[in-house]
């Protein structure tokens, strides 16, 4: 598939582009002293651990074989102060590095979620939430990673093989040449298994996701299973799914089960050698059991840094990937910005004035077809038609989450471009058909309409709003948990609280999209009360589907296909007998249907049967 | 259904469940693979001692090349034997390793086939009061930690206590002494390092913790972008995140400490012992009672005694947690499964469809019925209508005529025979369900027009089916037409599509009783007159059962029955009701009502 929003990226073959290595590298800059600390350190911890060799090796040479005691004594006590200086660096170079890692993590977080702030909504219409969440959540990881234990893994392996090599060279020069032959070997060897181990990894773990999808499907629709038996052929398919994850994850452990031993296997050949020609130089008294000895060690000891480079260098591509996505969307203007000279504006009361107005997302088919109207301030507009044909988008257009393609819109006399956004946006109150809360409690939800609101102006807003009966009757009342997205609401209730919200704003216009879905007459009542206490005397624009709101309103729009094809008032387009005509009289119907049906019949559990 | 070859020998569940021990229940799960696992451990052992004899070897070398000074072939051919140990070393460590993933990869695959199986056949009733999240998260992430047990924890433990035990030997072969000597502080870095992990896993958790709640923040904030920008407050979500993400920054400074403390801290210990028992070794080579090569030999023996214990903390932390895990998994393998074929009675030619309740109660709890009593019958091809209030019983009645669930008392006769000799297997196939807002799977719609189809159907017969349930167009409206990924980005269905699809399906299926949910979802006029077509084609013929919500579909019906708390209030033809006082009269007369109040309504706007 060529979605660019594939939920788990796996191309592993990205062109390493200098750009975003160094771009990612600049998020260092503010740390370097630490960076250039924990280098320092663990470059030293490096040295002392190719050190200890040669101290072993002259405890053997000068010590136990030489029978002096007092000198053994003294490399010992050497031994031990290595042992603390190394530790205390050990200790420095985790704490330091653990802990900038967890800062650059928060920074990230940090700069992607100020800037996912400031982008427009076109942007999270047309972007999946999944794939925005994990670039602030896994590639932000991946990304601190590889700054910091990346960076300093790769700094400990290369140091460590060339001190170790710096020492082998000065205790034996001729025995150094067989280490350094098998050295390229061994890495080369190592990064191709990594490489492709890292590889079957990420594909088992897209298997696995997989996986969970179809497990996922299958327990969401299990009545449907049952009902049409299907559980011998769901049994099959998952099997084939199963036997992908057990494939590449078979596959992944197999090849990191082969490839310790493989080059522990080509280092024995190495020393194989040093054995036999370092006993021949012995022998012959051209060297010391104790370099013989350093020598062994050294190549039993090379292998943990080799192994270290190798791992990093696999995830490396990985985490340049995720860097690449989180700077794609770094650098993602926001489509609608604020004008250079801004005219600031305390209030919005006046006329709403379109002229003109056409829309269409990107290079789709125009949504809205030069629109134009004009409308008093203080007046109700009922927008209605049929879903599809452009009343949200209208809506969406006067609150400026988008911009008219061509055409202006005029609030308060002045092209509204010309307003700071936040003003707009802060003086247009909105009640959405599907009301978001957030967790919290029900006045943190409340008080999210104006933030230095006190305990009683929350508490009249939602008197006003017709809130505040059902609310006093949760037990904690108003510190009453709504639940992740205001989910142990009703809905009737959600949009109680979010007219209240509405109301705390005190805006100068106010958008309503008004909720299809039914619910008791009590709650529709207050609605009902609450809505006319947003209206009064404010110019409101409401995508209405009750009858008594549309009929109450100056001025009814009804739009088909992003174009006004009647407007009138409810007596005059009634008269009219058109399009209006024909959605009023079905919406009458279906709502008394609804209004006398003696059972109230909604069966929220009907979808179960 | 085709039984295709298994890769693998079935668990045997009552062994696994049965077994007083978890950790012998773990043993079960490994069933077929007992022998692999034996082979990793014998491996196992292989690799220590090739280790462990590396070194000895080393020093035997040393001593002689000391003493005698090895030439020639003979050093040669130690040196090969030194390589070859290792060799031998790096091939049982692969072997073993080998031997235990395939253990564990095999055993998991396994258990999550059965799992998939065995939460598919779970009693309609256990789904029905189960959380989908957490069903998944057992059968995903909780058996994931049961094949890292057996990858990596039951083989890592065996790993180090194994090495630990032949590297003593070895040393005490060399000098008792010396080896008591160098196990002094093992108990203190085994405690101290089950105290760490301990901590530090629990630390974790509270990292991750906060991680979700910071997910659960962004994922608000996202999804109630509009509101945020509706009151302008970015600021604001701005301020509220961050204190969450500092959080988070507090509580992973606080885990990498613990970090920064325990592998320094553990390092100076093991360390210290190091020196010290290197030192006492050297002394005893300096009073002759060891060899140089005997130093040489312990030298590398040591390290192999003392610093894998650091890891054990963490293996035995991470073990209890595997075990913690089996509890959860095993809680829903106990749940027992539908038994789909228990009854065996088949009529030869199929079935009819003449259905009759007698006096038949159900309760999903005890003492509260949902159906009192019910009793009634229609005859094969009839349509039975049933009205009633949420909660008054009609999706139970029908919920039990395929069996999801079982009447509490009276019973149930399908063509005279009771519908609990029927297996439920047989039973599901001659009945077809075609519910309100049917769940769509995330296949093509021709995958899901032909699901639980059970058998071949060419391209020409859905389409029949689907101009019959009149959504051939809406699919043919589809860019990729029957192609059409559901879910796929920019395709959505509405409700009443995916009802119809879901009446093509059933069309093709050809039930002899029928579910239906008769809804009205808001769809324009001729979309409904063909939706009514598509039901009554649908309904011709087969004993049909609507859940009713209008007049319309109602007054055909043979059958009418009106549902109140449970229990039948009315029942007969739509004449016969319209005589009687009670609801079904009270709705009739509302309908009326309605039609009246809309001229009503005009009329006044006309005289204006």
């Amino acid at each position: 598939m060529s979605n660019q929003y594939n939920e788990e990226e796996l191309d592993d073959v990205v062109d390493l582009k200098s750009g975003v290595v160094g771009r990612l590298m600049r998020a260092l800059k503010p740390y370097w002293p630490q960076m250039l600390l924990a280098i320092i350190g663990i470059a030293s911890v490096s040295y002392l651990d190719a050190y200890y060799t040669v101290l072993n090796k002259r405890i053997i040479d000068e010590g136990i074989v030489a029978r002096n005691l007092p000198v053994m004594i003294g490399l010992f006590r050497n031994y031990a102060i290595v042992v603390l200086a190394q530790t205390v660096g050990f200790f420095l170079m985790i704490f330091i590095i653990g802990r900038l890692g967890e800062q650059l993590r928060y920074d990230f977080r940090k700069k992607l979620f100020h800037h996912l702030q400031n982008l427009s909504l076109s942007y999270f219409s047309k972007t999946p939430l999944g794939w925005i969440m994990s670039r602030v959540t896994s590639d932000t990881e991946k990304m601190a990673d590889l700054l910091t234990w990346g960076v300093l893994d790769t700094v400990w392996a290369v140091t460590n093989i060339s001190f170790a090599v710096f020492f082998m060279l000065q205790l034996n020069a001729a025995l150094a040449v067989i280490v350094i032959i098998s050295l390229p070997i061994m890495i080369f060897v190592s990064f191709k298994f990594r490489v492709k181990i890292y590889h079957h990894y990420r594909q088992s773990r897209k298997a696995n996701s997989k996986m969970t999808a179809s497990l996922n499907e299958n327990i969401t629709g299990v009545r449907i299973v049952k009902a049409l038996r299907r559980e011998a052929k769901n049994l099959d398919d998952f099997k084939v799914l199963s036997t992908n994850m057990y494939q590449e994850s078979y596959r992944a452990v197999l090849l990191s089960a082969i490839y310790l031993p493989t080059i522990q296997t080509i280092s024995a050949i190495s020393l194989v050698l040093i054995l036999w020609r370092g006993g021949l130089q012995v022998a012959s008294g051209a060297i010391t059991i104790g370099v013989l000895q350093a020598f062994i060690s050294y190549i039993m000891m090379i292998l943990w840094p080799i192994q270290d480079l190798a791992r990093v260098y696999a995830e490396m591509q990985n985490a340049i990937a995720s860097s690449e996505r989180v700077f794609s969307l770094l650098d993602m203007q926001p489509e609608i910005r604020n004008r250079e000279d801004l005219l600031p504006v305390d209030s919005l009361a006046g006329d709403v004035e379109f002229e003109d107005v056409s829309f269409h997302y990107e290079d789709d088919e125009p949504v809205i077809k030069n629109l134009s109207f004009h409308i008093p301030q203080g007046q109700t507009v009922a927008l209605v038609g049929t879903t599809g044909g452009g009343k949200t988008t209208i809506v969406n257009l006067l609150c400026r989450f988008y911009e008219p393609s061509s055409g202006v819109i005029r609030i308060a006399g002045h092209d509204y471009t010309q307003y700071p956004l936040e003003d707009i946006q802060s003086r247009i109150g909105v009640v959405l058909q599907v009301p978001h809360l957030f967790s919290g409690s029900i006045r943190d939800n409340l008080r999210y309409g104006r933030l230095d609101a006190s305990d009683e102006e929350i508490e009249q807003a939602a008197k006003m709003a017709g809130a505040h009966d059902f609310i006093m009757n949760f037990e904690k009342g108003y510190d009453q948990d709504v639940g992740e997205g205001g989910n142990q609401l009703s809905v009737g209730q959600k949009q109680l609280v979010s007219i209240a919200r509405a109301l705390l704003a005190e805006p100068d216009i106010f958008v309503m999209d008004e909720a299809t879905s039914s619910v008791d007459t009590l709650t529709e009542a207050l609605i009902q009360k609450g809505m006319h206490q947003l209206m009064s005397g404010r110019t409101s624009f409401i995508i209405a589907h009750r009858l008594s709101t549309i009929k109450s309103a100056d001025l009814i729009m009804v739009i088909e296909d992003g174009q006004i094809i009647e407007r009138g008032n409810h007596k005059s387009l009634m008269r009219n007998k058109g399009h209006y005509y024909n959605l009023y009289t079905k919406q009458f119907r279906h709502d008394l249907e609804t209004k006398y049906d003696l059972f109230a019949d909604q069966e929220p559990d009907a979808s179960a049967a | 259904m085709s039984k295709q070859k298994e890769p693998y020998i079935p668990l045997d569940m009552p062994r696994v469940l049965g077994s007083k021990n978890k950790l012998l229940s773990l043993w079960h799960l490994m069933r077929g693979y007992h022998f692999h696992y034996f082979v990793s451990t014998v491996f196992l052992a292989l690799a220590a001692f090739a280790r462990t004899g590396m070194y000895v070897f080393l020093g035997t070398f040393i001593d002689r090349m000391m003493n005698e000074g090895l030439m020639g072939p003979e050093l040669t051919l130690s040196a090969l034997t030194f390589g070859a140990l290792i060799a031998l070393q790096a091939l049982s460590s692969f072997m073993s390793s080998w031997m235990a993933n395939f253990t564990a990869e095999n055993s998991t695959r396994r258990l999550r086939d059965y799992l998939f199986d065995h939460i598919q056949r779970l009693s309609y009733s256990y789904h029905s009061e189960s959380k989908t999240g957490d069903l998944l998260e057992r059968a995903t992430s909780d058996v994931d930690t049961l094949r890292r047990f057996f990858a990596e924890q039951a083989i890592g433990v065996g790993r180090i206590v194994m090495i630990f035990i032949i590297s003593f030997i070895a040393i005490a072969r060399i000098n008792l002494r010396l080896a008591l000597f160098s196990i002094i502080i093992i108990p203190i870095v085994l405690a101290i390092s089950i105290v760490f992990f301990k901590r530090l896993s629990k630390a974790y958790e509270a990292y991750q913790e906060q991680g979700a709640i910071l997910t659960t923040d962004l994922q608000e904030n996202l999804s109630g972008v509009r509101v945020v920008k509706a009151f302008a407050r970015q600021d604001y979500e701005i301020e509220k995140f961050d204190k969450e993400n500092a959080e988070k920054f507090r509580l992973g400074r606080k885990f990498n400490w613990m970090h920064a403390l325990f592998w320094p801290l553990s390092d100076i210990i093991c360390s210290a012992q190091t020196i010290g028992s290197n030192f006492y070794a050297a002394t005893m080579v300096l009073n002759g009672v060891m060899t140089l090569g005997d130093f040489i030999s312990f030298h590398g023996l040591l390290g192999w005694l003392i610093w894998p214990i650091r890891n054990l903390g963490r293996l035995i932390i991470d073990t209890s947690r595997a075990l913690v895990s089996f509890g959860r998994i095993s809680v829903v393998l106990q749940a027992p499964e539908e038994d789909m074929t228990a009854a065996t009675y088949q009529p030869e030619d199929g079935i009819k469809g003449q259905i009759c309740f007698d006096q038949v109660s159900f309760a999903y709890e005890k003492d509260y019925l949902v159906l009192d009593d019910v009793s009634f019958s229609c005859e094969a091809g009839q349509v039975v209508a049933l009205l009633g209030s949420t909660g008054s019983g009609k999706t139970s009645l029908v919920n039990l005529l395929p069996r999801f669930y079982d009447v509490t008392s009276g019973q149930i006769l399908l063509d005279g025979v009771n519908l609990n000799e029927y297996s439920r297997e047989f039973l599901r196939s001659q009945i077809g369900i075609v519910e309100q807002e049917p769940f769509l799977f995330s296949c093509s719609i021709r995958d899901n027009i032909t699901y639980g189809v059970h058998r071949e159907v060419s391209q020409e017969e859905i389409e029949e089916a689907a101009r019959e349930a009149a959504i051939h167009e809406v699919i043919l409206g589809f860019k990729n037409g029957y192609d059409t990924l559901v879910g796929e980005r920019g395709v959505t269905l509405s409700g009443g599509q995916k009802q119809r699809l879901a009446i093509a399906r059933t069309l093709l299926i050809n039930p002899r009783i029928l579910i239906l949910d008769d809804s009205t979802s808001s769809v324009d006029m001729e979309t409904e007159v063909q939706i009514r077509a598509a039901l009554d084609s649908l309904m011709n013929n087969r004993t049909t059962f609507i859940i009713a919500h209008r007049i319309q579909s109602i007054m055909n019906a043979d059958l009418i029955l009106v549902f109140d708390k449970g229990k039948i209030v009315q029942m007969g033809e739509h004449e016969v009701l319209l005589n009687q006082d009670g609801i079904y009269k009270d709705i009739y007369d509302i309908q009326a009502r309605i039609d009246s109040a809309l001229q009503e309504e005009i009329d006044r706007v006309e005289s204006i």
